[in-house]
């Protein structure tokens, strides 16, 4: 499994010591000193096999031995993603590509994220996904609106939900094909096979592909499901055909389904970081509107938009994360999100149009959205 | 600190004022907005109506004398409608108080009689046209203004909504502006002045803000209006253009850009650092949110000083800059997508691409080199991008995506070819090519966007031999 080619020993130690830590130490908030020693060296690693961000670094004097901690570590926009392939390590370990989409703006190319290790990657979306929807059962069967990874290769999204299920499932249904396609019927008998056989399922999508489908129903309500059913909800909230807030979109899904508005988790991702922010309502329901809680080895900052240095806890920043799941790029990225860090957890105010609401879901609302208008 | 609250309305004495509302803009700055509904601004629009045959008997001619009183309280030092402006601005727009003055004495020296009749007489050889049937061409014709002109504005540029309104009434048509967010000072101070010396003129206007995308208040009115002109991005102006009855006139000004370009007369040793300055300063003013500001430097690559030389003259000139013009504030996705371009600007000079970038750090100023096109963006707080070209028809060939959005070009050193270039840039949509110290405020009589903005606003009527 070792990559191939000019990667030192080193950078693999340090991304099986990571991988080993995905996988066990996720319920133990890292102590600063171990997510700084972490960071540090994966910092080091990147700052030598990455020759791009290396004089990237240097031009800005930020070389390891004058860099204490991972908040000076020189942060790498999501934009840039869109221009430079940054891999860390040799090009010929990387194993696969995800695209951001296009974005409405057509003079921006779509950006892509070179994944280099994907047994890193795999270890930190599993431990998030079980933490966070999967916290009181082995298996589940999984139905969703996410197209497959079959279908869309190049979708974090769909490559997320597709490892997720390998582990996880204990039957999947994919009821939205490559092209946007919602097969209303299929999902119908799903539904209405686990609500009569008191079999809990979970529901992914994004709000868009969501919003879609209870268009078509238009405001029947099916069977209830199990109450242990539970659903994850991805993407933006200004969805290509019609604006939604949040809660309404939950209120009216909580009612068609028949499940509490908190067995719906958001999930926070985009393609440039490969660990996923979740709410974590399915385990503290009391903690609903508690924000999007990261996994130990993703910490995250809200910057003065002028300095890009900290703001005060509960105060407006631009959002910054250092994921160590990024050890194969680049780990410290600045977004266009806006939002305030409490206690850790992040509070999103605004997703901007350039900023993907993460690439994959947006290319599929526009995929729903032709597909919609080819039908019509 | 102290927050100023800024009432953002004028409406004619004989309406009712409603309760109003505030919110903050920037944090010193609060405006408080009327409560309206559409009952309420329909009976508004109707009143403005009923006073078009009161305004109407008034002379064209008057009107520039009366509306360039006015104005000209706007450039008079000491004068408290100036120095009012001036305290107001830099919080209402989030340009610095330098900023300020500088755009403020740009925008007000076209308030000024003399420009206004000068304008009355470009677009109609003779004010008498609106006036009354005069002889031209051989036929009697007379140009008559809207009963009621609705103008919406949305964008953060002082001053253009004022320069709306005047257009306006210099045709005799009462209006209803809704002035853009970051420009809603001026048009209230200046139907403030307006009321000092005309009451009556004044009661034909209405400046009134409320939040973009109200279709239900924006409806009543677009169908009370006869000519109906709006500022703003494509989507604020296409979703209007929706709203609007296709019987009515409507004068659309979208989403622009400008660019510049820079030939190689005026890249020598000599030259090239003037060129730069008036190059920053056209960045500087508007801080790169006007439909004036240049987006894009296009630099000739055959002159003795090279694009990329360039690119450090013009930094240097934009640095220099930051101390009599200092930026003003950026809004938070505005900052946003600047430390991406800058940043992915960075990144893609440490992989070797021929790029560059100058910036100023906690100074928003920044200029690209980008010679291979790859850091396309609408660029917000003086950030500008400097691309080589081979030679002038290059430069059409580079700006032909952006057809449609194209409005000024600024120009320095391109010598003999300068007509042949713009006539070539007027067929790919360009509708103003000018010196770069002249660019950021056009002359009042500009083909704005191409159209006029007069004769836009006016129908003629012929009457033509009956022979009775």
């Amino acid at each position: 499994m070792s990559p191939i080619g000019r990667v030192p020993e080193e950078f693999d130690v340090l991304a099986s010591e990571l991988e080993i830590h995905f996988s066990q130490d996720f319920t133990s908030r890292w102590s600063d000193l171990k997510f700084e020693e972490f960071a540090l060296r994966a910092f080091n690693a990147q700052f030598q096999y990455n020759p791009v961000y290396r004089r990237f670094c240097e031009d800005k004097n930020a070389v390891p031995t004058a860099v204490k901690s991972w908040r000076d570590v020189p942060m790498v926009p999501t934009r840039a993603f869109r221009h430079l392939d940054l891999v860390t390590g040799d090009h010929s370990s990387v194993r696969m590509v995800f695209r951001t989409s296009g974005t409405t703006n057509t003079t921006l190319a779509p950006g892509r994220h070179l994944v280099s290790r994907p047994a890193l990657y795999h270890a930190s979306l599993l431990s998030s996904f079980r933490e966070y929807l999967l916290p009181d059962v082995e298996e589940i069967k999984f139905v969703s609106l996410i197209p497959s990874p079959v279908d869309l290769p190049h979708s974090s999204l769909s490559h997320m939900v597709g490892v997720a299920a390998d582990t996880m499932s204990s039957e999947t249904h994919w009821l939205v094909n490559g092209e946007g396609v919602l097969n209303s019927i299929g999902l119908r008998n799903v539904l209405n096979d686990a609500a009569l056989e008191g079999e809990r399922i979970l529901l992914l999508g994004t709000a868009f592909a969501f919003v879609h489908w209870l268009d078509e129903l238009a405001g029947k309500e099916l069977r209830r499901l199990p109450p242990e059913s539970r659903i994850m909800e991805t993407g933006g909230f200004k969805a290509q055909t019609r604006n939604i807030t949040k809660e309404q979109l939950y209120q009216s899904l909580s009612t068609t389904v028949g499940l509490e508005p908190h067995r719906i988790v958001n999930e926070y991702g985009m393609t440039e970081l490969l660990s996923q922010l979740y709410e974590s309502n399915l385990t503290r329901p009391n903690e609903i509107q508690a924000g999007h809680t990261p996994p130990p080895w993703l910490r995250v900052r809200a910057l003065n938009p002028t300095t890009l240095e900290p703001v005060a806890e509960n105060e407006t920043g631009l959002l910054a994360f250092f994921d160590l799941a990024n050890l194969g790029s680049v780990c410290h990225v600045l977004t266009e999100d806006i939002g305030r860090v409490i206690d850790g957890k992040v509070h999103l105010e605004g997703r901007f149009p350039n900023a993907e609401p993460r690439g994959c879901s947006r290319a599929m609302d526009q995929l729903m959205a032709s597909s919609r208008g080819t039908r019509r | 600190m102290t927050r100023d609250i800024f009432d953002a309305w004028t409406i004619p004495a004989s309406v009712e004022v409603p309760g109003a509302t505030s919110a903050a803009l920037g944090t010193e700055f609060s405006v408080r907005s009327l409560s309206i509904d559409p009952r309420w601004l329909n009976g508004l629009a109707d009143i403005l109506i009923e006073g078009s045959s009161r305004l109407r008997k008034r002379k064209a001619a008057d009107l520039a004398q009366i509306l360039g009183i006015a104005g000209s309280r706007f450039l008079k030092e000491g004068d408290p409608f100036r120095t009012k402006a001036l305290e107001l601005l830099p919080r209402a727009s989030g340009l610095s108080a330098p900023m300020a003055r500088a755009v403020l004495d740009g925008m007000a020296a076209d308030w000024v009689e003399d420009r206004l009749r000068g304008l009355l007489n470009n677009e109609f050889g003779t004010s008498d046209t609106l006036d009354g049937f005069v002889k031209q061409n051989g036929c009697q014709t007379m140009a008559i203004g809207a009963d009621l002109c609705v103008q919406i504005v949305s964008g953060s540029v002082p001053g253009v909504g004022v320069t709306a309104l005047i257009r306006s009434l210099l045709t005799k048509a009462p209006t209803l502006l809704k002035p853009g967010r970051g420009d809603v000072v001026l048009p209230v101070l200046f139907m403030q002045a307006l009321a000092v010396i005309d009451q009556d003129l004044a009661e034909n206007v209405a400046v009134l803000y409320w939040p973009g995308g109200s279709s239900d208040l924006e409806r009543g009115v677009l169908d009370r209006a006869s000519i109906v002109t709006t500022y703003g991005g494509d989507e604020s102006v296409e979703s209007i253009r929706a709203l609007t009855p296709v019987t009515k006139r409507f004068v659309a000004y979208h989403h622009r850009i400008s660019v510049g370009v820079v030939g190689s007369q005026a890249l020598t040793s000599g030259l090239a650092e003037q060129a730069a300055r008036d190059v920053a300063r056209a960045v500087a003013v508007f801080d790169q949110r006007g439909c004036v500001s240049p987006r894009s430097i296009y630099v000739e690559s055959r002159g003795d000083i090279t694009p990329e030389a360039f690119a450090g003259y013009l930094a240097s000139a934009l640095e220099a800059i930051e101390n009599d013009l200092p930026g003003g504030d950026l809004e938070l996705e505005e900052a946003a997508a600047l430390h991406q371009v800058r940043g992915a600007a960075e990144l893609l000079a440490a992989s070797g691409s021929p790029g560059g970038v100058y910036h100023g750090g906690k100074a928003f100023w920044t200029v690209i080199f980008d010679p291979d096109s790859e850091l396309r963006c609408n660029h917000v707080g003086r950030v500008v991008r400097v691309e080589p070209i081979e030679n002038l028809s290059d430069l059409i060939n580079r700006l032909s995506p952006d057809k449609g959005h194209l409005q000024s070009v600024g120009v320095a050193g391109v010598g003999a070819e300068l007509e042949e270039l713009a006539e070539e840039l007027g067929r790919i949509g360009v509708s103003r090519i000018a010196k770069f110290s002249e660019l950021p405020f056009p002359p009042p009589s500009w083909h704005h966007d191409g159209g006029s903005p007069l004769r836009d606003l006016v129908h003629w009527v012929d009457l033509e031999e009956v022979g009775d």
